[in-house]
This record gives C-alpha cells, sequence and structure tokens, in this order.
C-alpha cells in the first residue's frame, strides 16, 4: 500500500493519534502551548546574545529566530520519532493496524504544533522587520511549499530513527549526539551569508546539500526582504535528493515494521 | 467459508534476539559470522475454523498459543506460511492496550475503536452502551490514568465487545474484574456465540474451555498435536503435558506400608479408559501389595472438577464396608453406578490410611484424570435425582 493510500483509509485514525499526541503535550502544563512558543524563543535569545559576544558580529535577530523555529519542528520529529515504536510497544505488540501511522502521527502532530508556533513567529518577525522599516516579503505566500517539502523531510527522519531504535536502542544515543552535530553544521543561529565568508561562493551552494539549511534558508528567503535562495545545478540537486530519502526510508520503515512485535 | 484460516504457520524467533538489542551486539555477531540460532515458537500449524465456532487454545506454558493469537490478529509476522480471517477482527489480547493514561476515558473510548478500525460514527452510536456495560458512567471524563485497574480492564473489555466484531479473540481475560462483571463478560462470550460470531479464546482454565468452546486445539511445543472435542482434548492436555504447565499439583505420600500397584480406570464394558459417560457405571481396578499384615485400613477416594473444587469423597469406613486385614497382594475394586457426574474433566484422588486416620500409607492426590461426557449436553456439574409431581394446595 502506498503512503498516501494508508494515510487515506486510516484517517480517522491519524486524527485520533494526532490529537491524543497534541492532548496529551499540553495536559498537566500550566503554560501549555506556550512552552511551544517561549522554548525556541529563549534559545532565539540565547544565540543572539552570545554570537554578539563571541563572533562579535551579528546575525540578524529574525534570520535566528526564524533557524530556531524551523529546527525546533525538525528537532522534535526526530525525537518523537524516535519513540514513537518503541514507546507504544504495548499497542504495536497487541493491536493490528498499518504500523506507518505512528511516525506520520508524531509528524503531524508536530506539524499543528509547528503551524501554531509559525504564527507568533510571523507576527515576530514582521514587529522586528517594522522596526527597521521593512515589511514581510511577498515571497510568504511561498511558505505552505515551503512547509509541505520540510514535513516531508521530517517524515523520512522519523520513519528512519523510528525503525532503527527498534532495532538498536543504540539509535536514541546516536541520535542525540547527531543531533547536536547537525544543529551546528546547519545554519540555525547563524545564516549564509556567514557560511559565505568561509566556504566562498563556489562551496556555498554544495554546503546546501544539507536539507536542514536549504530548508532554513528557504524559511528565510521567504520572509525577509534581501534574503536570497541560490539557485544553482548543486542546489536543485539539493532539492531533489531528499525525495529519494523519503522513498528509501518508507521502504525500510516497511520491511521493518513486519518484525516489530519480535523485537520490543 | 472459514473465519480463521491457517495454512502451515510457522515462527521463529532467533535466540539472541532476547533481551535488548544493541548495534554493538549486532555488529560482532556479524563480524564473527555467527547465525543466530532460531527457535520456533509455533511450527507447521494448520487448521481452519468455520464460521459461528468457538474454538479453545490449551497447552503449557510457552507452547506457542499467544504466538497464534499475535499471528491470527496480525500483530505478529509469520515466518513461514499464513494466517487467514474473514471480517472484522477484535482481541481482547490486553484490555485497554491502547489507552493513554493522560485522556479521559471518553477520548479514550474514541483513540482504541480508532485503533481497532471502527468508524467513528459507529462509536459515537454505542457510545452509550459502551458507558453503560463498562458502568462507568460517572468517571468517562477523568484521566484513566486515575482508574482502578478493574475499571481499566472493564472500558477495555467493552470498547473491544461492544463494536461488533465478526471474529474475536481472547487471551486470557476472561478472569478480569469482579464476580459480576466477570459474569456480564462470559454472558456477553455467549452472545457473540449465539449471533454467529467467530471465537478464537487462550485460556488455562480448562473448565472454561469446556464449557464454551465447541473444537479445543492442544499445542505443544509450537505444535498442534490434538484437536477435536474439548473433554478429549483437555483430558490429552492433563494426561500427556501435566505438571509442565505447572497447571496440575499432583502430589504422593505416605508410609508405603501399603503402596498402590496398578490401578486402573474402567467402563461398564470392563476395558480400561479415561473417559466415561454420565448414567452410565465408573469403575476403578486399585491394585495394591502391603509389605506386612495390616488390620484394618480404609480405602479412601475422591474427586475433584479441573477447576480444583472438591465434588465427592468417600471410605470404606464411612461406607459402612469394613476391610478387617490386608496382607500381600490385591486389588480392592470401587464401583460408581451409576455416574452421576455431568460433563466435565476431574481428577480422581485415592488414599489408603489406618482406621484412626493417623498413618497415611499410601496417597495419591490429583492422580487420576478423566472425562465425563453428557449426552444430553445439559449443563451443571451433578445429575440429582430429581422427580415432579402435580398436586392440589
Amino acid at each position: 500500500m502506498s503512503l498516501f493510500g494508508d494515510i487515506l483509509a486510516h484517517r480517522e485514525l491519524l486524527q485520533n493519534l494526532v490529537a491524543r499526541d497534541i492532548k496529551s503535550r499540553y495536559k498537566g502544563s500550566a503554560l501549555g502551548f506556550l512552552w511551544s512558543v517561549l522554548n525556541p524563543l529563549f534559545m532565539a535569545v540565547i544565540y543572539i546574545f552570545f554570537l554578539r559576544l563571541l563572533a562579535g558580529r551579528g546575525v540578524p535577530s529574525e534570520d535566528v529566530i526564524i533557524g530556531v523555529f524551523a529546527w525546533q519542528f525538525t528537532a522534535q520529529c526526530v525525537t518523537g520519532g524516535m519513540n514513537c515504536i518503541t514507546g507504544n510497544a504495548n499497542l504495536v505488540k497487541k493491536v493490528f493496524f498499518p504500523r506507518v501511522l505512528l511516525p506520520l502521527s508524531v509528524v503531524a502532530a508536530n506539524l499543528v504544533n509547528f503551524l501554531l508556533t509559525l504564527a507568533v513567529q510571523l507576527v515576530l518577525v514582521a514587529l522586528l522587520l517594522g522596526a527597521r522599516g521593512a515589511h514581510l516579503s511577498a515571497w510568504s505566500a511561498a511558505l505552505p511549499a515551503i512547509i509541505a517539502y520540510h514535513v516531508l523531510f521530517n517524515l523520512s527522519l522519523a520513519l528512519l530513527v523510528a525503525a532503527a531504535n527498534v532495532y538498536f536502542r543504540d539509535t536514541q544515543h546516536l541520535v542525540g549526539l547527531l543531533m547536536s552535530a547537525w544543529f551546528f553544521v546547519s545554519p540555525v543561529m547563524y545564516n549564509l551569508s556567514f557560511v559565505e565568508k568561509f566556504a566562498g561562493p563556489a562551496l556555498t551552494p554544495a554546503y546546501l546539500l544539507n536539507p536542514a539549511a536549504l530548508i532554513i534558508t528557504a524559511y528565510r528567503a521567504a520572509q525577509v526582504p534581501g534574503a536570497l535562495l541560490p539557485w544553482s545545478g548543486a542546489a536543485l540537486v539539493a532539492w531533489l535528493w531528499p525525495a529519494a530519502l523519503l522513498v528509501l526510508a518508507w521502504r525500510l520503515f516497511q520491511r521493518a515494521q513486519r518484525d516489530f512485535a519480535d523485537w520490543l | 467459508m472459514s473465519a480463521i484460516e491457517a495454512i502451515q504457520l510457522g515462527k521463529a524467533y532467533r535466540k539472541q534476539g532476547i533481551g535488548p538489542p544493541t548495534l554493538f551486539g549486532a555488529l560482532s555477531r556479524t563480524l564473527r559470522g555467527r547465525r543466530n540460532e532460531e527457535f520456533w515458537a509455533l511450527r507447521d500449524v494448520s487448521f481452519a475454523v468455520e464460521k459461528g465456532r468457538t474454538v479453545g487454545v490449551v497447552g503449557p506454558n510457552g507452547s506457542g498459543k499467544s504466538s497464534l493469537l499475535g499471528l491470527v490478529s496480525g500483530t505478529i509476522t509469520p515466518t513461514r506460511g499464513a494466517a487467514r480471517t474473514e471480517g472484522r477482527v477484535s482481541s481482547l489480547l490486553e484490555l485497554g492496550a491502547g489507552f493513554h493514561p493522560d485522556l479521559s476515558g471518553r477520548e479514550n473510548v474514541f483513540l482504541n475503536a480508532a485503533l481497532l478500525g471502527i468508524p467513528r460514527e459507529d462509536v459515537r452510536r454505542r457510545y452509550d452502551h459502551i458507558v453503560a456495560f463498562a458502568g462507568l458512567a460517572e468517571f468517562m471524563d477523568m484521566p484513566v490514568k486515575h482508574y482502578s485497574s478493574g475499571m481499566y480492564v472493564r472500558l477495555g473489555f467493552a470498547v473491544a465487545t461492544e463494536l461488533n466484531p465478526d471474529v474475536l479473540l481472547v487471551d486470557e481475560v476472561l478472569a478480569v474484574g469482579d464476580i459480576a462483571f466477570q459474569l456480564k463478560c462470559l454472558d456477553r462470550i455467549r452472545d457473540f456465540q449465539r449471533r454467529g460470531k467467530t471465537l478464537l479464546l487462550v485460556s488455562h482454565a480448562l473448565q472454561t474451555v469446556e464449557e464454551f468452546c465447541h473444537e479445543a486445539f492442544l499445542l505443544y511445543r509450537g505444535e498442534l498435536v490434538a484437536r477435536g472435542d474439548p473433554p478429549d482434548v483437555i483430558l490429552k492436555y492433563m494426561t500427556s503435558f501435566m505438571g509442565e504447565g505447572g497447571y496440575l499439583y499432583r502430589q504422593e505420600f505416605g508410609t508405603r506400608d501399603v503402596e498402590f500397584t496398578q490401578v486402573a480406570l474402567r467402563g461398564p464394558d470392563g476395558a480400561e479408559s479415561a473417559s466415561f459417560q454420565t448414567g452410565r457405571a465408573l469403575r476403578v481396578d486399585i491394585g495394591y501389595r502391603a509389605k506386612a499384615r495390616i488390620e484394618n485400613p480404609v480405602f479412601g477416594f475422591s474427586i475433584k472438577t479441573g477447576n480444583g473444587l472438591y465434588v465427592f469423597g468417600s471410605n470404606t469406613q464411612i461406607a459402612k464396608h469394613p476391610v478387617p486385614f490386608i496382607e500381600g497382594e490385591g486389588v480392592m475394586r470401587l464401583t460408581l453406578d451409576p455416574l452421576t457426574l455431568k460433563g466435565g474433566n476431574f481428577f480422581l484422588s485415592l488414599s489408603i490410611h489406618s482406621a484412626d486416620h493417623a498413618t497415611q500409607y499410601h496417597r495419591r492426590e490429583d492422580w487420576y484424570p478423566f472425562v465425563v461426557k453428557d449426552p444430553t449436553e445439559a449443563p451443571g456439574l451433578f445429575e440429582l435425582h430429581s422427580s415432579w409431581r402435580l398436586g392440589a394446595v
């Protein structure tokens, strides 16, 4: 069965799982959804402050804010995806339903969360730009396309780590390590012009082969006037290769899920 | 059309797979080129269950019963062969498996139903029934983490059974909740049977299997070693694999001044058997050997059900059939005629002791299993001699 066939056939279950995820996330916490906004916001403030202090040169605050919010979405999908099978061992062992719904629901629940935080983020960025007399770029209209791309990329990661963690519990430690490394090589708290200074114009397109770099840069290009998304042959490859990743992740997951119940 | 079908079903587990898998472990095994040793939880099992039948699966622990249910429900992928089901399958494998502790009872009903593949509209329509059956009306808005374990299981059972599955898989869950709820559960199971649903049920409560099932499967070490009439299959289970599942607590003790030798249970035709009929004779030939002359020995027997319920016991003293002495070898014959036990599985215990009960010479508890078949198939444990007479007030 195809990915979309599965979603369509089980959309009610998916809705239920997403609702479960979102409800349980905020139950029992006084600030609830506010944490989803406060968290990246505090991180952004910390990065802006220390980058000024250490590097001596600033990265525009709106760039950092956009970067941190987008990164949070990916990071949450990876963490959630990692535990979505192992954390539901009871369910997987006892009830039959397409297992792919678990990582799907993690990504979907995080998407809902991301869209809500994104609304706050857009207001913040608009305010910061307004303080300089600028406006949100008209390219903001392209945000849905970027989000869609971002979602599919996050889904491939969630599928991969979900399956891997069932077979090797080392995954969670390894992924924690890789995520911090990935955070630093991705332009979350800095931006592409920062990279250009080190890499030079020739290597910058290659830098975008990192999908996180590509996606975050695209978010910035869509919101901040003057922030550009380089177009080149390498950039085209950068846009296309995550599609292959999704197909691969999907296949691997479908293959692995047959034996999930044996390994949990 | 059969509702459940298994074709040469097999499931192998890797022995190394026991314990948490690690990347290092996998790498080192690959490098050393060691093949994982396989353990077959289920091997070459083929059967078909017709629609509307109830089949009980019995066998000692580790015989593959739960694996079989997992394979039929689809949660486990077979290594060999295939399992096929017809219609909507609901499993009572673990009640409330899909419950999320932070969500309310109501939210969990919808979530759990969705997991079982039931359209939301159906759930909405039956919601009140579910709540009423679980008896949790005032707790539906409470997070289930505050539920007692009984409440938890009741809600799980209500969801899984209220939603009208075609095939119901049951694993050892009928013994949940308090007595009142257990009776409700059994009622519901009977209701399923009346409505022509197919049930596959795993249980160590042999009496339940006997009472509810049209047919029983005996699994042993992953193989389907016997199938057929529940009392026969259960008898085979008890005689062949007794003790292994820890099911039977049989014991033997005594001074052995007198010992049992050959003991034979015989039917009315005198042939040795383990299967008897209500209303006909059961004879027990109790061979003994006395090491010395024993004065005034007492021969006794008792009968328990498969569940350990003490049904009846007597001895030569009570029956006013004193035995002055025994010496050397001999045979004592016990006759139950007519046998008034109704259909089921029973255990016979035998004893030889002194007249004052102070010395047990030889005692065998729950030693001889036998099955009784009642041609009338009327429920009950005993045939009581009853008569009716219509008269004026």
